[in-house]
């Protein structure tokens, strides 16, 4: 296979990528460019349903981006549907990656733009590292999140790459086979710099609290890198916790707003970052992610990790059946107030937030 | 005899963790014990610090709450909150004065690991990645490494550069183009700085009840030791170590002794 662009050849031989052509799409502005020039322009009722948008604008081998930051508003219901509809060799790409991992022994992901993978305080995904090991997801490239952050950034401003002071001097470059140190050349004294390019995901999917039919859509809390991923990818689908009228985005500006014309398809998806949390909405399953990082994902035993997705993923038919197992209504009313009261939204005081942390019989001393 | 107990290891490493805090500054949180130093300064010797954070937040109020970086209480009742990359670009354009980052291992020259231990070739486990340490440790004017003291964790070269530090000492790190530089590094046997030439790691002060051997023997490569008397960092105040335990950490999320 060919390729148009020029690689870092110390990276590609460190990755062993051996047909770099699997990396052209991320960086190629052009055919992003005729996917967006195609898009509707009218405003149109943009509504469908969760499986109809996955089947739809989800294709076998895409580069997969989703919003929010690892467990916060982040569309894991549409990642559940993803794994449940089968597709196949995904290359998973954002900053951080924290959710992609679980799609892997199913096939869903078998390439990963790597940043962060884990869930912090919380411990350190290690099937992931059986995973590289084993071969069954193949590292593409390596980054820091401002780096990838910027390369977002740069598809947003219609500019082909950015020059960061990032990744220089690190191990990252000779992992990352798209990033390029060269001397600024406004400068008379040497000055290194790192070029980044602009990223263009196949398909992202962004939660947000609200957006209108069109998908006119409006952020509460930390944006991340969604408002540059809504312009810089091919295909955008927006779940959104509820469906306001056109007029409620029109008389309340101060907030992030991604306009209709990036985006393909509007799903009304109520709880569709459970298990995660939605900022103002529902605060995370702390039990559920416990459970997940320390004993589905500690590498382990398969069968602790086949059980937790079989029950969670493919035993649930949408996010009411996951609610169900988390504890139905009295597990969300809980996980609302708790979210309303730490936002400062409601009265904190006199507010329980205890839980039954997980701990793994194996760390128990 | 006082009768507040004395600080434990990791309240000594947030306690120190405030002390490299100066009022007014604006200070890049990461989580875990950096959160819990930076809330204790400014509940004492900092009280006009902003905190910012990598997800975006910008000088949230803070209150009793357990934490974690995804928490509403990095944003909660922020005027605003910015994107991810815009939060690194302050760091680079000099809209942040100090930083905080951990790692797994950590170098004589301060350059970080979180990445891999091997490395790709012949893996022994990967980690979580560089989320935005690589970019926190790259661009910010001053950046602090916390860690916990082992040989191990704290070896000659770390395996693989996540973050850098001062990469093979002297002038490496200016001619690698990079912004600020590491000033310190904390952990519970006291706090180092970089010898301003070699930009070794050298023992600044060290925790009560430490000593120059102990370091050592915690540290996988020769530290450097300053001329005269190593000093001993006073302890904290009684009263610090109460607003440490009843208003920063009251459900002890961050400063409980594993096992206590």
């Amino acid at each position: 296979m060919t390729t148009n662009f020029e690689y870092n050849q110390e990276a590609l031989k460190n990755l062993q990528i051996d047909d770099p052509s699997i990396l052209d799409r991320l960086i190629d502005g052009e055919s992003a460019r005729q996917a967006h020039l195609k898009k509707e322009r009218g405003k149109v009722d943009k509504r469908i349903s969760l499986k109809e948008a996955v089947q739809e604008f989800v294709k076998d081998g895409d580069i997969y981006a989703d919003s929010g930051f690892s467990y916060v508003r982040t569309p894991l219901q549409a990642l559940f549907e993803v794994m449940r509809q089968g597709k196949k060799d995904l290359q998973g790409i954002g900053s951080p990656n924290t959710n992609h991992s679980y799609g892997i022994p199913y096939g869903t992901f078998s390439y990963s733009h790597n940043s962060y993978l884990g869930a912090e305080m919380r411990g350190t995904d290690r099937s992931y590292s059986k995973a590289v090991k084993e071969k069954k997801v193949k590292i593409l490239s390596e980054w820091s999140h401002g780096s990838m952050g910027l390369g977002f950034k740069a598809a947003q401003m219609g500019a082909p790459y950015i020059a960061s002071k990032s990744l220089l001097g690190s191990d990252i470059i000779k992992y990352n086979p798209y990033v390029k140190v060269v001397e600024n050349p406004f400068k008379k004294d040497k000055d290194p710099v790192c070029l980044i390019p602009a990223l263009y995901p196949d398909v992202v999917f962004i939660h947000v609290q609200w957006a209108d039919k069109y998908g006119n859509a409006r952020i509460y809390g930390p944006a991340v890198n969604d408002i540059a991923l809504a312009v810089a990818a091919r295909k955008v689908i927006i779940t959104a916790e509820e469906i306001v009228p056109e007029s409620d985005l029109r008389n309340t500006t101060n907030t992030n707003v991604i306009p209709f014309m990036f985006v393909d398809a509007v799903v009304h998806l109520p709880y569709g970052a459970v298990p995660g949390n939605c900022p103002g909405y529902y605060y995370w399953a702390r039990e559920f992610w416990e459970w997940g990082i320390r004993i589905a994902l500690s590498g382990k035993d398969d069968k602790y990790r086949d059980s937790f997705w079989d029950y969670w993923v493919f035993d649930c038919k949408d996010q009411f059946d996951f609610i169900e197992k988390l504890g139905g209504i009295r597990w969300l009313n809980k996980h609302q107030v708790i979210e309303r009261a730490l936002n400062g939204i409601n009265e904190d005081d006199g507010i329980d937030l205890s839980y039954q942390s997980v701990i793994p019989k194996w760390d128990e001393e | 005899m006082s009768k507040v107990a004395p600080a434990n290891p990791l309240e000594m490493l947030a306690y120190n963790i405030s002390l490299m805090i100066e009022d007014n500054q604006i200070v890049y949180i990461g989580t875990g014990l950096p959160m819990v130093g930076a809330i204790l300064a400014k509940k004492t010797h900092a009280p006009n610090i902003t905190m910012v954070y990598e997800s975006g937040g910008q000088d949230p109020l803070e209150g009793e709450m357990p934490w974690s970086v995804g928490c509403p209480f990095t944003y909660r009742k922020s005027p605003m909150t910015l994107e991810m990359a815009i939060s690194f670009g302050q760091c680079a354009i000099g809209y942040v004065d100090i930083a905080f980052q951990g790692g797994a291992q950590i170098d004589m020259y301060g350059n970080v690991n979180t990445s891999v231990i091997g490395s790709y070739e012949n893996l022994k486990a990967i980690l979580p990645g560089s989320g935005g340490g690589n970019d926190i440790g790259s661009l910010t004017q001053k950046s602090v490494l916390v860690g916990l003291q082992t040989p191990d964790r704290f070896p000659a070269k770390v395996d693989f550069i996540t973050t850098p530090g001062y990469l093979d000492g002297g002038d490496s790190r200016e001619k690698a183009g990079l912004l600020g530089g590491p000033i310190a590094v904390v952990t519970q046997v006291g706090i180092y700085d970089f010898e301003p030439v070699t930009k070794r790691m050298r023992i600044k002060a060290l925790n009560p009840g430490m000593s120059v051997e102990i370091a050592q023997a915690c540290t996988g490569f020769e530290l450097l030791v300053p001329e005269g008397e190593v000093p001993f960092i006073e302890p904290p105040r009684d009263e610090v170590l109460e607003i440490l335990r009843n208003e920063v950490d009251p459900r002890r999320v961050f400063t409980k002794m594993p096992g206590s």
